[in-house]
């Protein structure tokens, strides 16, 4: 197994401590950068920008705060950021304009009204969240919020305004549906179904997922839109719940299991048909199936695998897997099983994988870790240029002019002791002549 | 500040069960490294070619009668002077069994005809030496024996001042010590104790010799291989001990200010540099005509603690060799040389600075892979890191350059076809037209 090390990182303060999905990566400003988002157990929400290792904005929630995300939750054409405590308070951020009064006025930031500071909207959700999730759920090309909670319950919302409304502030999260599970419900996911619709995907103990259904389409189709908001209140009847067990090597069905889904294929005719989506459990199985059910591959590691998250490495639109252990051990692994270990140094509080604006100002895929010493690191520079280890002469075979080349000087293409000379004479002697 | 971009791309990294020190790194063989850890394990790293892929593999070599509770102090290998075949490992070790700590030198060497490069059973075959002094770095050189043929010989310094000699007894195939003064008189009454040593062969079947020690002296002598006897030898002292001293040829093209004459001046001279554990590194240029005279300071190479290695090689593809240094502080330093305006001396300028995870011990430049390119190998307190440069910029060099051939090769044909067509109206016979055909190609 091919093992690297990663150097290029940024230390950012952290004073507290945090819940696993407390942390996230995105475009809180919509200046197209994307910034990291971490809520804390004192409910004090942080957002970093750049390399810099003081938070950038702070915010005050109520309550532990247990998830964050970004995401255009009110279907406004713009991020918010969204921070849930355990206690079910439910904070909504509008962080655009804090960043322009913050551009234009940055003396007298001080000064600043405990008005900005406030939220955007608050709102009270039924309580014990642990994990959310901002996507279209349904097709309709509008996002929902989908909460997690640690009641085995899911809970799918609509940010709804009233037609009349002229400014914000007068909308509210409404609650579309209710689901019951069997099993703890450890991450969120939406993947393209076999059809090409999106599907909603929560992970299950013991390698598992369940995929939930969102009747409220099937009534809208139905055409009996109208009552829709009247059955969520409703026990919903398992049948909404599709659950899937994989096969394999399942040492304990009780085992803790994540999921990641719309797994991106790189090229635009395959990613029409099944999306991917990748499972991993703490004690070290990882797979990646599409939404046919069909198993692409499965790796076992001896390590504790604590979070999933997927990130194009590579640079090639074909996003890897990268699962994180609480020891710090990291696999990153391509469609083809190819895997690439990399250790951080420290146990590991939270993990997060993806996009984010450190250095030279523009977004790159970066590893983000929560250490229990008071830091997060982010490390800026994981790009590889491939997978796999290779030498130049097989990059070299790649390319059609150096066959031709090989052919005018008379070298052998088969031959790999004469190709080496070659190559080494061309590098280290040509430039002295 | 920094000039350009640091050029490698992490291959692999390949932890050790314990660290090493920075005489544990050297080449085995043509691909093969040998690094030897504290804890007496000893790993052998090269890349695998298996099923149609290539893999990077760190396997430990049982080395025999390296004793449990042995720990490593210096490696190194060689491959026999021609017409001798076969690979040399030397081991140097402390084996402390409580009471009273004991020094030894293994060296392993397979004379079995088809196994002399085989590293598994070279690993069986040893010659077992018990040492009266602490070993330092182990080292080797080739030296012309009085009978005009060449001969590879370990020297290994210690702490008792002196550089010990083992040299192999052909007719009882094996090695054993011999007094260093007869074949290195320039290694004799040594003021310190050396920590590092280096020797380069030059025209005229002459040796630079240099060695650093653990007082800060340096030393470098000329030497006339035949006889042999001390040209001329110089002395500078340093303040603090000497990590490593490493003489290296450099090209000067004194000619900038006209690059279209190229080929017009290219000076090439001998340089020698030393690095310290406090100090800047040094170069000290034209060493076999000036001596220790005129030097140049690698500036801020004393920002990240002590340097512990170097390695002058080029690495841009450009024929002029940079100096990589390793320090303690975790940085990896790129300094390229800067002809000078004229009449000056030109100086080294900081090109690019990467760090690690770790402080770096050794650094070793060779083709692992097996592709004509090499890879810098860098050993750090947490275990090896092989780079590799970017094959995607160095393949389309590789292409420019091979176009550049082929274009001087097509060229060169055309003035030659050009020059026969001429011949072939001057004279008509056929028989000469002919010849002229095929004399082409062969040009």
């Amino acid at each position: 197994m091919r093992s690297l090390n990663y150097v290029q990182r940024v230390s950012l303060d952290f004073t507290g401590t945090l819940f696993p999905h407390a942390i996230c990566l995105g475009d809180a400003d919509n200046d197209s950068l994307n910034e990291l988002v971490v809520g804390d157990t004192s409910g004090k929400l942080l957002i970093y920008k750049n390399d810099d290792s003081k938070p950038w904005i702070t915010r005050t929630c109520v309550g532990m705060l247990t998830c964050v995300a970004v995401g255009d939750v009110c279907n406004k054409g713009k991020n918010f950021v969204v921070a849930v405590g355990a206690e079910g308070w439910f904070h909504l951020f509008d962080l655009t304009a804090a960043a322009a009064s913050k551009a234009d006025s940055s003396s007298q930031h001080e000064f600043q009204s405990s008005e900005d500071q406030k939220p955007f909207f608050t709102q009270h959700i039924p309580a014990n969240t642990k994990v959310i999730l901002i996507s279209d759920i349904d097709g309709d090309g509008r996002c929902e919020l989908v909460v997690g909670y640690t009641d085995r319950v899911v809970r799918a919302f609509r940010w709804e305004e009233p037609l009349d409304s002229s400014e914000g502030g007068s909308g509210q999260l409404v609650l579309l549906k209710k689901w019951l599970l069997e099993g703890q419900v450890d991450s969120l996911s939406v993947n393209p179904g076999p059809d090409g619709l999106p599907e909603l995907m929560v992970s299950q103990p013991g390698c598992g997922y369940a995929i939930l259904l969102c009747s409220w389409t099937q009534q809208d189709s139905s055409g009996s839109g109208d009552d829709a908001p009247a059955t969520p209140g409703s026990e919903g009847p398992s049948r909404d719940v599709v659950l899937h067990l994989t096969t394999g090597r399942i040492h304990n069905k009780n085992v803790s299991t994540h999921l990641i889904g719309s797994i991106s294929k790189g090229s635009k005719e395959e990613s029409s048909t099944c999306g991917l989506f990748a499972l991993c459990t703490l004690d070290g199985t990882l797979k990646l199936m599409d939404s046919s059910e069909q198993l692409l591959w499965s790796v076992q590691v001896d390590h504790q695998l604590f979070a999933l998250q997927k990130l194009d490495v590579t640079g090639d639109g074909r996003e890897e897997v990268v699962a994180c252990a609480w020891d710090g051990q990291t696999y990153i692994i391509d469609h083809n099983r190819t895997v690439v270990r990399f250790q951080f140094d420290e146990n590991v509080n939270a993990f997060c994988a993806g996009q984010y604006t450190c250095k030279e100002g523009k977004n790159s895929p970066c590893l983000v870790y929560v250490s229990f010493n008071h830091k997060i690191y982010i490390y800026w520079k994981v790009e590889l240029e491939r997978m796999e280890s290779t030498n130049l002469l097989r990059v070299l075979e790649e390319k059609p002019e150096f066959k031709s080349q090989l052919k005018v000087l008379g070298v052998d293409a088969e031959d790999s002791a004469a190709l080496r000379a070659l190559v080494a004479d061309v590098l280290y002697k040509d430039a002295q002549t | 500040m920094l000039r350009e971009a640091y050029p490698f791309v992490e291959d692999s990294f390949s932890r050790f069960p314990s660290q090493s020190n920075i005489y544990g790194l050297c080449q085995a063989g043509e691909q093969e490294l040998l690094a030897a850890t504290l804890k007496g394990k000893v790993l052998c790293f090269r890349y695998q070619e298996l099923q149609q892929k290539v893999r990077p593999v760190a396997k430990e070599v049982q080395f025999t009668y390296i004793p449990v509770d042995a720990e490593i102090v210096s490696i190194d290998a060689f491959n026999k002077s021609s017409p001798k075949r076969g690979l040399v490992v030397g081991i140097t070790f402390i084996k402390d069994s409580g009471d009273k700590a004991t020094p030894f030198l293994n060296i392993y060497c397979d004379y079995e005809p088809g196994s002399e490069f085989n590293l598994e059973s070279i690993a069986q075959s040893c010659l077992n030496l018990e040492l009266q002094f602490t070993p330092f770095q182990l080292y080797h050189t080739e030296v012309q024996c009085a009978d005009g043929s060449s001969e590879t010989v370990f020297l290994l310094s210690g702490h008792d001042q002196r550089i010990h000699l083992y040299k192999e007894n052909a007719s009882l195939h094996q090695f054993e010590e011999q007094p260093v003064e007869r074949l290195f008189p320039e290694l004799q009454q040594l003021p310190s104790n050396v920590l590092w040593l280096d020797m380069l062969s030059i025209a005229g079947s002459r040796r630079l010799s240099a060695f650093g020690c653990q007082n800060g002296c340096v030393g470098l002598a000329l030497v006339n291989q035949t006889g042999p006897e001390v040209l001329q030898s110089w002395r500078v002292q340093f303040d603090s001990p000497i990590s490593t001293v490493l003489l290296f040829p450099l090209i000067c093209q004194t000619e900038a200010t006209q690059p279209s004459r190229e080929k017009s001046v290219k000076a090439e001279g001998y340089n020698l540099l030393v690095t310290s554990t406090i100090e800047m590194a040094v170069v000290y240029r034209d060493v076999q005509e000036r001596g220790l005279t005129k030097s140049t300071c690698l500036s801020e190479s004393d920002q990240w603690d002590a340097v512990l290695c170097a390695l002058v090689i080029d690495l841009d593809f450009d024929g002029q060799k940079e100096v990589l240094l390793g320090t303690y502080g975790q940085e990896l330093l790129c300094y390229k040389f800067q002809p000078a305006e004229i009449g000056g001396d030109g100086q080294f300028q900081l090109q690019w600075r990467q760090s690690f995870k770790s402080p770096l011990l050794s650094i070793l430049y060779l083709d692992l892979t097996g592709d004509g390119l090499r890879e810098l190998a860098v050993l750090t307190l947490k275990g090896l890191h092989i780079l590799q440069h970017s094959l995607t910029s160095t393949a389309d060099l590789v292409l420019e350059r091979l176009a550049q051939r082929v274009s001087a090769l097509t060229a060169g044909s055309k003035l030659e076809s050009e020059a026969a067509q001429h011949s072939e109206e001057e004279n008509d016979p056929p028989a000469q037209k002919q010849e002229s055909t095929t004399q082409m190609p062969s040009n």
